[in-house]
């Protein structure tokens, strides 16, 4: 496996994973593999994520009923698992949105510093 | 987050979590579908990428990271793992246990007897020491109070509070939030053949304060109609009352009830199971404390004469029980003072010494308690000794099925299973056992709580097992650790032992270790049986000797008529002629052999009259003397013998020279060295005629079973004026006349009186109710214990048998005869049985000390008992061999050796 680890890309902070696929969610119901592809794009493949790591994730938020699972037919007509926000999913994923918006303009006044 | 949101996300927490365990397999096949789907989209990703199709599986592999462990880290996302592993614990002892039937049964009836015996006792304590009185608010601020004083420098309880110093108490105190004063008797219910007499709870209407209970129709009554002088006649209809006797209708409010002299208006209905002030008598009906006293003692609010009030006090907030009671002995100095005014021959207070105690409500847990209270606590132990008992036998089952196991466990542990999952699944298994025995045990304890009811709570309502919370949550905690003491040893002994031992060992080998444990549980049943049974025996000659006193009066044929006017008012002379009346038709009865009007009921009733003996300075200060008065045929109607001179005779008439007959007791006390026949005494004052000692009678027991025969002297009723009731004597057993008797005698009584008919058995039982107890309880409980200790023993005994099949296999094949392999079982089990004999000897030696202030003329050490049951025991462990024993001798070499 670390022969895939480029040097160039980020490790992923514990717990944003979360608000990743929070994220992803956000703008329509997607299945696993369509979250990862996503994050993928739009972080310009910044982001280091093992795949694997997404499936736990999601279960974890399944349970605490941040997001809901059906099964349906994906864009090539296979049975997939779809997620999506539910309303408490989506107050979380605000109020963790605004969360982290604060702390990353906190540490970059901190980092900026003279 | 909002209390919705909040809800609604643990209800979507536990439907997850539900389905993730019970709907598993469904889960993980949705699982595997989900990842499978991720894989192959990489997979295709690669591919149109331009990779060949193996290389782009490969890589979207890789980038996916192992699959085993996302699987394992999404089922630990899922939150179940624990629960999990519980379920699967729980599947796996089901199916050992189904598996093994007989195994399962037989711990389950031991520990249900166990668990049974002591949820019984445990309804039966609870209810009479422990467990507030139901609907009582805040019962820990609530006691009763107890008065004494000190007159002839001793020290005197008062049996009860005159309604006077209630009313003084309450009003002078300053610690008290509540007070109310409550009493119970036994008054009938309704008019003529409809009569019952029933236990009636006389309150105050404070009284209904202290609780948090609602009428279920009309309401409770005021202090306006519970006022002096004469209160209102209103009554309060118990729920069972109100349901047995009127059908529950809803018509019953304003309607006339006679309550005892009380013809009352029924103005409310209490709420189920609100029975008043005594566990031990519930009240059926509650009427005012004033309407009652005014009729039966009109002078209650004028003076301190009758002593009958259990007072109930709630304590203000923050204050102790002690600072109460200094209060409340305060305020019981002012009310001597206002006694003293009233009645200046009263001691002053600074002489009386009044004083008060507040003491915990539960009548048991008071000193008055005495003999039985202790008897109950005794039986408690004795319970919990059988439980112990039944929990060494389970205990032992359980060792040797773990040893029987021992490869299977070894097998498991070589397959990586790790020690402490190990021990939790053989504990799961013995908690399943526990807890589905504490179901039977409670079922065992409603079946027995109906035996131990008729024992100690006698007039109480039915009191359930079933329905009861307290004793639901009670046999559970005593399942739970039932089955943790029970699974504990072998879990522990399994979870211990080398794997390439027990791998290598066959079943014959290494079993000296399991032998100690196995014996001493063994040995500590037996003691412990032996320990009860001792006890048991000694209860039951205890309980001999005390059936067996020569009471100075027959008990089983007696009958006694008591007549209840109902506040008519009859002369003398009318009341009289009643009695005579009412004598005379019970003579014409079949079956009754003889009648006499009497004053007092031994046991029961006492009355004494002063007297003086010429020649003897204050005869009646040498003793306690007590009277009876009877006609001509009262000697013959009680039984009690004269033994010199004459019992009462036609000629003992009004106007005819006056006539005593006295006891031996009585006569030895006043003329130790003369004959007593032909004495004079006069009764009243010494300027009175003499009354003629003509005979001596018998001693009699009748203030009490076990003390000194009582001082007793017997007078004419026809000499003297009083009051009387009816002594019947009948053929055979008096129970079965008492109802024929009641109603003939009933149709004589005038308007609203009427008659009740006792047994005078049930006068006599009740004071031996201790003994009794005492022998019923621990006879059942040691033949409890006994039959288990031999269950113990049968089941080591063969397990040790089938153990060693292949030596004593090859000790028949070496020419072993049947005889000398019999003895070597037996005297296994033999030994076994010796010892825990001596054990337990020792031990009932040791508590001799505590129990015999229990018994009644027995020896705690009676050696009788002890050999007896020693030989029971050695009896019983021969018994519980033979049948292994047998076995063995019939033994086919050929197949023994050939068994691993």
């Amino acid at each position: 496996m670390t022969d895939t680890i480029d040097p160039g890309k980020l490790e992923l902070p514990q717990g944003t994973l979360d608000l990743l696929i929070l994220k992803a969610l956000s703008l329509e119901a997607q299945h696993g593999w369509a979250i990862s592809e996503r994050i993928r794009q739009v972080s310009a493949a910044a982001l280091q994520i093992p795949q694997g790591s997404l499936y736990p994730a999601l279960h974890r938020l399944e349970r605490r009923g941040w997001i809901k699972a059906k099964w349906g037919e994906s864009d090539n007509n296979r049975r997939a698992k779809f997620y999506e926000l539910t309303r408490t999913g989506r107050h979380q994923f605000e109020a963790e949105t605004d969360a982290w918006r604060r702390l990353t303009v906190a540490v970059r006044l901190v980092l900026d510093m003279r | 987050m909002n209390a919705g949101d909040f809800l609604a996300d643990l209800l979507s927490d536990i439907r997850f979590r539900f389905r993730a365990v019970f709907r598993r397999a469904e889960v993980e096949r949705e699982l595997d579908d989900e990842l499978r789907f991720h894989l192959e989209r990489e997979a295709a990703k690669n591919e149109r990428s331009g990779l060949d199709t193996i290389e782009a599986s490969r890589r979207a592999r890789v980038q996916f990271g192992g699959v085993d462990r996302v699987k394992e880290e999404a089922r630990d996302a899922r939150g179940v793992r624990v629960l999990e592993m519980i379920l699967r614990d729980l599947r796996y002892a089901i199916r050992g246990l189904r598996s093994r039937p007989g195994f399962s049964l037989a711990v389950i009836a031991t520990l249900a007897l166990g668990i049974g015996a002591n949820v019984a006792m445990f309804g039966v304590v609870d209810r009479l020491m422990f467990r507030p009185l139901a609907y009582l608010r805040d019962p820990g601020s609530v006691n009763r109070v107890n008065l004494e004083y000190t007159y002839r420098s001793e020290r005197v309880e008062m049996g009860g509070l005159e309604y006077l110093r209630y009313r003084d108490i309450a009003r002078e105190s300053r610690t008290l939030a509540q007070s109310a004063v409550f009493h119970n008797e036994k008054l009938a219910i309704g008019i003529g053949e409809e009569a019952r007499v029933m236990n009636v709870s006389i309150v105050s209407a404070s009284y209904f304060d202290f609780f948090d209970a609602h009428p279920v129709m009309g309401r409770f009554f005021d202090a306006a109609e519970d006022s002096m002088p004469a209160g209102t006649p209103v009554v309060v209809l118990g729920n069972a009352l109100w349901k047995t006797r009127f059908g529950g209708r809803h018509d019953v409010l304003g309607q006339l009830l006679q309550i005892g002299s009380l013809n009352a208006t029924i103005i409310g209905v209490a709420p189920e199971g609100f029975v008043g002030g005594d566990a031990g008598q519930p009240a059926v009906a509650f009427i005012p404390v004033t309407a009652y006293a005014h009729l039966g003692f009109p002078d209650y609010d004028k003076s301190y004469g009758w002593q009958w009030l259990f007072m109930l006090v709630r304590r203000k907030p923050g204050v102790t029980v002690a600072a109460a009671a200094t209060d409340v002995t305060h305020a019981f100095t002012r009310s001597w003072e206002q006694e003293r005014a009233l009645d200046p021959r009263r001691e002053t207070a600074a002489v009386g010494h009044p004083r008060a105690a507040v003491s915990p409500l539960q009548l048991f847990r008071d000193q008055d308690g005495g003999r039985d209270a202790s008897i109950v606590l005794w039986i408690c132990g004795v319970a919990s000794v059988v439980l112990l008992i039944a929990c060494a036998n389970v205990a032992n089952l359980q060792l040797g099925r773990a040893f029987s196991r021992r490869r299977e466990i070894a097998v498991r542990l070589a397959l990586g299973v790790t020690r402490p999952r190990l021990i939790a699944q053989l504990l799961t298994e013995s908690l399943l056992l526990a807890l589905v025995a504490g179901v039977a045990g409670v079922l065992v304890g409603e079946g027995g709580q109906a035996v131990l009811r008729s024992l100690f709570l006698p007039k109480a309502a039915s009191v359930g097992v079933v329905d009861d919370p307290r004793t639901i949550l009670f046999a559970t905690l005593l399942a739970l650790v039932a089955g943790i003491v029970t699974g504990v040893a072998p879990a522990l002994q399994s979870g211990r032992g080398d794997i390439t031992t027990s791998l290598k060992s066959g079943v014959r080998e290494g079993g000296v270790q399991r032998s100690r444990t196995r014996s001493v549980l063994l040995l500590a049943q037996g003691a412990l049986s032996v320990f009860l049974l001792i006890g048991a025996g000694l209860f039951v000659r205890s309980l001999h000797n005390v059936v067996s006193i020569r009471l100075g009066y027959d008990v089983d044929p007696l009958l006694y008529v008591e007549t209840n006017l109902r506040g008519m008012k009859l002369t003398d002379s009318a009341q009289y002629q009643l009695k005579r009346t009412l004598a005379d038709e019970v003579r014409t009865i079949t079956g009754v052999q003889a009648a006499s009007q009497v004053v007092t009921v031994p046991l029961y009733s006492m009355m004494s009259q002063s007297f003086s003996v010429p020649g003897i300075d204050s005869a009646d200060r040498l003793g306690h003397f007590s009277l009876q008065m009877g006609e001509r045929d009262y000697f013959r109607t009680t039984g009690t013998r004269i033994l010199r001179g004459r019992g009462f005779e036609s000629s003992d008439r009004r106007g005819s020279p006056r006539v005593a007959v006295i006891d031996e007791a009585m006569a030895k006390r006043l003329w130790p060295h003369e004959n007593a026949l032909g004495k004079c005494i006069k009764f009243g004052s010494d300027t009175m005629p003499c009354t003629t000692v003509v005979g001596i009678a018998e001693d009699t027991q009748a203030n009490d079973v076990i003390g000194d025969p009582s001082m007793q002297y017997y007078l004419s009723v026809e000499q003297h004026h009083a009051e009387t009731s009816v002594f019947v004597r009948t053929q055979g057993n008096a129970e079965s006349h008492a109802e024929t008797v009641r109603k003939r005698l009933q149709a004589l009584m005038p308007g609203a009186s009427y008659v009740t008919v006792t047994p005078m058995r049930q006068i006599v039982d009740p004071t031996m109710r201790s003994w009794r107890m005492g022998a019923t309880m621990f006879l059942l409980f040691g033949l409890l214990a006994l039959v288990l200790a031999a269950i113990g023993l049968y089941s080591v005994i063969s397990y040790n048998v089938a153990q060693r099949t292949h030596e004593l296999g090859l000790r028949i094949a070496l020419g072993a005869r049947a005889r000398d392999v019999l003895r070597m079982v037996l005297g296994e089990g033999l030994r076994f049985g010796l010892a825990g004999i001596a054990i337990g000897v020792v031990i009932a030696l040791g508590a001799g000390h505590w129990v015999q202030p229990l018994l009644y003329q027995e020896s705690a050490h009676d050696p009788l008992v002890f050999i007896a049951v020693a030989a029971i025991l050695a009896l019983v462990a021969v018994m519980a061999s033979a049948i292994p024993a047998t076995r063995a001798v019939r033994l086919d070499p050929s197949i023994a050796l050939r068994t691993e």
